[in-house]
């Protein structure tokens, strides 16, 4: 069974379309990280999932609900966490523990506590006088003290140093570990959702490219070789990306290696010492996507 | 989740609710502290005269309190909820928008109502310590009109908060204030009693306006 399914999805502000005819799912138990560079629809997207935005066609499913009508009881097994870790700052660490119990039949307080703790801050601490990342560590716990079957984080790393971000991957394991659980997400360090996504999600100019994280790093290759010819490289149906400083050449593509050569060799390009190196996620991101 | 609710709502509201306890007392205070002086140094016949004949209301002083009691608690409890859009959190609970506005609305609404019963008894006493028990009764259906415009301006205070879109935004202030200045449009006492009943009933339509913005905000909450 899938956790989202989302079926034409179709939205824009005003005149300008955000996406057309959207279709994508993800199975339950699935890690999902969607990626986009800064105004393609991520957070549009996210907030439709969520429940924040009704799209002007297409249905969008999460746990099998209409996402902007959902059930009370279907919003019990969805954790949301919002960009800049919102959180009730008038509160203190106590009194959220306190309000989100009484919100939720299945409230885990050691869970809660044990997250919080790490930070060392009374419980009388209000949440509006914590750096971010604490502020994120109480929010984690929040979502985590519910128990829900699927997590929707809105870029979680935003604010947060190694540390935090390293803490939060510990705990999303953890989660994932436990079975059954969905987790979609969005950040902007790509380099984290690389050690915790199974899937990717791509989403450029309204079109989304759904594909493993596995497929994808092992069907994807970053190519380094120099450009001893004054003809520029542009992208086309074997060159997917390129970066170029000097006369030293990255090239992305889908092809092997003999592949890419023979066809810079038809493009009249004179390739010297071209070789596969070996490629991070956001490398990969990069490749595929451009770098504006 | 009715406790949880309430108990959020008590969080944001506790320091403003008793500045205003504390502003609507201090005020009562005065008003009889000002009749028990005019008593003390004007004859009798005198201030009989300028209550009862020339209708001047002496308890002039507190005829907007209800109204600013009423935007103070709508912003205490909303402007905390619209910075950030943190009524994200809110409506993501597991219960209904309406419900969770409803509670949230309800809680303001019993304190603003705590205020005013307050203001009520202490004017009341007041005017009973040198009026006969008529004058002081009737200083209640004189500031109901007053009381009801607070609550409208609560009522109106979180609509334009919750609202997103600015032009819709200006609208609902205007139409808000033009139903608070129609209350305040009249002088002495009771002069408002033949309406007051359908106020009554009317005001509560309010709540409408409230659960309009809510739901706008959660469709286009971007």
């Amino acid at each position: 069974m899938n956790a989202i399914e989302v079926h034409n999805l179709r939205h824009q502000y005003s005149e300008r379309v955000i996406y057309e005819d959207l279709n994508f799912s993800i199975p339950e138990g699935s890690i999902c990280g969607l990626l986009g560079k800064n105004g393609q629809g991520k957070t549009t997207l996210v907030n439709i999932l969520m429940g924040f935005l009704k799209p002007v066609g297409g249905r969008c499913l999460v746990l099998g609900e209409d996402s902007h009508d959902l059930p009370p009881a279907t919003r019990t097994r969805i954790g949301l966490l919002h960009e800049g870790h919102l959180a009730y700052e008038f509160m203190t660490i106590s009194q959220t523990e306190k309000f989100y119990r009484g919100c939720y039949p299945n409230w885990e307080r050691d869970v809660f506590f044990n997250l919080v703790e790490k930070m060392g801050l009374p419980h009388g601490h209000k949440v509006g006088n914590m750096s971010c990342g604490q502020r994120s560590q109480v929010v984690l716990g929040v979502i985590m003290a519910q128990n829900p079957d699927l997590l929707i984080l809105d870029d979680y790393s935003m604010g947060l140093d190694a540390g935090y971000r390293r803490l939060f991957l510990d705990v999303l394991h953890d989660f994932s570990a436990l079975g059954g659980k969905t987790i979609f997400v969005t950040s902007h360090i790509i380099q984290d959702l690389e050690q915790l996504v199974d899937t990717m999600l791509f989403i450029d100019q309204g079109e989304i490219m759904q594909t493993g994280l596995d497929d994808f790093m092992g069907s994807f290759h970053k190519y380094v070789f120099v450009n001893e010819s004054e003809l520029s490289l542009h992208k086309d149906d074997i060159i997917k990306g390129i970066e170029q400083r000097g006369d030293q050449v990255s090239l992305y593509s889908f092809a092997e290696a003999e592949q890419v050569v023979q066809h810079l060799t038809t493009l009249g390009i004179q390739v010297k010492d071209l070789h596969k190196v070996d490629m991070t996620l956001e490398d990969g991101f990069i490749g595929l996507m451009g770098k504006y | 989740m009715l406790s949880s609710l309430l108990l959020k709502e008590w969080l944001k509201l506790k320091h403003y609710f008793i500045a205003a306890l504390l502003l609507n007392c201090g005020i009562c205070l005065k008003i009889f502290f000002d009749i028990r002086q005019q008593m003390h140094s004007e004859h009798a016949e005198m201030v009989w005269y300028q209550a009862i004949h020339i209708q001047t209301v002496l308890y002039q002083d507190i005829r907007y309190l209800p109204l600013v009691t009423g935007l103070v608690l709508a912003a205490a409890q909303f402007v905390p909820e619209m910075l950030g859009r943190r009524l994200r959190l809110s409506l993501h609970l597991p219960t209904s928008r309406v419900v969770m506005l409803f509670f949230s609305l309800l809680s303001g609404f019993l304190l603003y109502l705590m205020i005013c019963g307050l203001d009520a008894a202490l004017i009341y006493l007041t005017l009973k310590i040198y009026f006969p028990v008529e004058v002081a009764a009737s200083s209640l259906p004189t500031m109901l009109p007053w009381m009801l415009a607070g609550l409208l301006a609560y009522f109106g205070g979180v609509t334009v908060l919750l609202e997103i879109n600015w032009s819709r935004r200006i609208f609902l202030l205007l139409v808000f204030a033009v139903l608070i200045i129609m209350l305040f449009s009249g002088s002495g006492y009771g002069w408002f009693i033949p309406a007051l009943p359908w106020l009554i009933v009317l005001v509560p339509l309010a709540l409408l306006s409230v659960f309009e913005s809510g739901r706008r905000f959660q469709e286009r909450g971007v």
